[in-house]
């Protein structure tokens, strides 16, 4: 992304796939950006077994969904914002529809349902096999504004899709 | 036979001897982020205690402990309280949670305490406060149902 252009699609994903390797969590769990849009971003979690939460009947922890919502839902706070600001999670609402299970990846998408000038609204989804949703969340980000957003904070999302642009 | 939350026996005599440690084994995850849990000296549940660990980190700026890996945290207290208390041998699993961030997770120990604000036959409804420094000042609290029948993931 050049200074003062409007970042593309393109940008964005180089951009998350950088948030989420630069978080110690997502990056050992080896998270993966699949695409953003100003209105949704995908994620894959690929399969390891220490996502299991009972292991005797090869399910997946039901805060593995969780997690995986709170990420993929603030993660697709940013693009939706004028400018990137620091957004810490409000609050999270999970209804778990269905178990996960072994072996198989797990897929989030996330999209922003509406930003005011304090709180990012958003809502996520999760699935293993496509038409069988796992878990859906409801997440709320609070908007601490460019005042309380770190120096740097954009030029650090994008400095990877400088490099590889 | 296969030891796992439905075998009655081996539950028992791991509660008896305090070894939620066993549970534990059975929940990849939850070690996997550190969770560990002991007798709560002033209730008949447990105090239940997060690992500061690097690996829990989602925030670098700060740093503090990634939101979900708190969420998960306090979802394995309730499931693991909730079983203690019903004395029913399974796991029981989660239908919902709903979690508010009060206060920024720092890396040091968390430590949570469960409330069984309901036990049904088939459902319970569990309220978890998590705290770093107080008690009295909760880095985030969660309600959640879980049902205590028979899972069937041939269902699901």
């Amino acid at each position: 992304m050049m200074h003062g252009q409007t970042p593309s699609d393109a940008d964005w994903r180089h951009a998350l796939t950088r948030f989420v390797t630069v978080i110690p969590h997502t990056r050992e769990l080896g998270l993966e950006v699949l695409s953003v849009t100003p209105e949704a971003t995908s994620m894959r979690l690929p399969w390891r077994d220490d996502l299991l939460g009972d292991s005797a009947r090869g399910l997946v922890h039901g805060g593995v969904l969780t997690m995986l919502l709170d990420t993929v839902c603030g993660s697709a706070v940013l693009p939706a914002l004028p400018a990137p600001e620091v957004c810490p999670t409000l609050d999270l609402r999970v209804d778990h529809y269905r178990p996960g299970v072994a072996g198989l990846a797990i897929l989030a998408e996330a999209r922003v349902v509406q930003v005011t000038e304090s709180v990012v609204f958003t809502e996520g989804i999760l699935w293993q096999e496509v038409g069988r949703p796992l878990a859906r969340g409801i997440g709320n980000f609070v908007r601490l504004g460019p005042r309380n957003t770190p120096d740097g904070f954009a030029e650090a999302l994008f400095a990877k899709a400088d490099e590889h642009a | 036979m296969r030891e796992g939350f439905d075998n009655v026996e081996w539950l028992t005599r791991t509660r008896a001897e305090g070894d939620v440690e066993a549970w534990l084994a059975l929940m990849p995850y939850a070690r996997r982020i550190g969770v560990s849990a002991i007798p709560d000296p002033g209730s008949e549940g447990l105090l239940f205690r997060l690992e500061p660990r690097e690996s829990n980190i989602g925030n670098v700026l700060l740093p503090a402990l990634h939101g979900g890996v708190v969420a998960a945290f306090m979802e394995t207290a309730a499931a693991l309280d909730l079983m203690l208390a019903t004395q029913v041998p399974r796991l029981p699993r989660i239908v919902d949670i709903s979690i508010d961030y009060l206060r920024t997770a720092r890396m040091v120990p968390t430590l949570a305490r469960c409330s069984l604000l309901r036990e049904g036959r088939r459902m319970g409804n569990v309220r978890v406060n998590a705290w770093q420094e107080h008690e009295a000042a909760p880095v985030a609290t969660a309600r959640l149902h879980l049902v205590l029948g028979e899972p069937d993931a041939s269902k699901a």
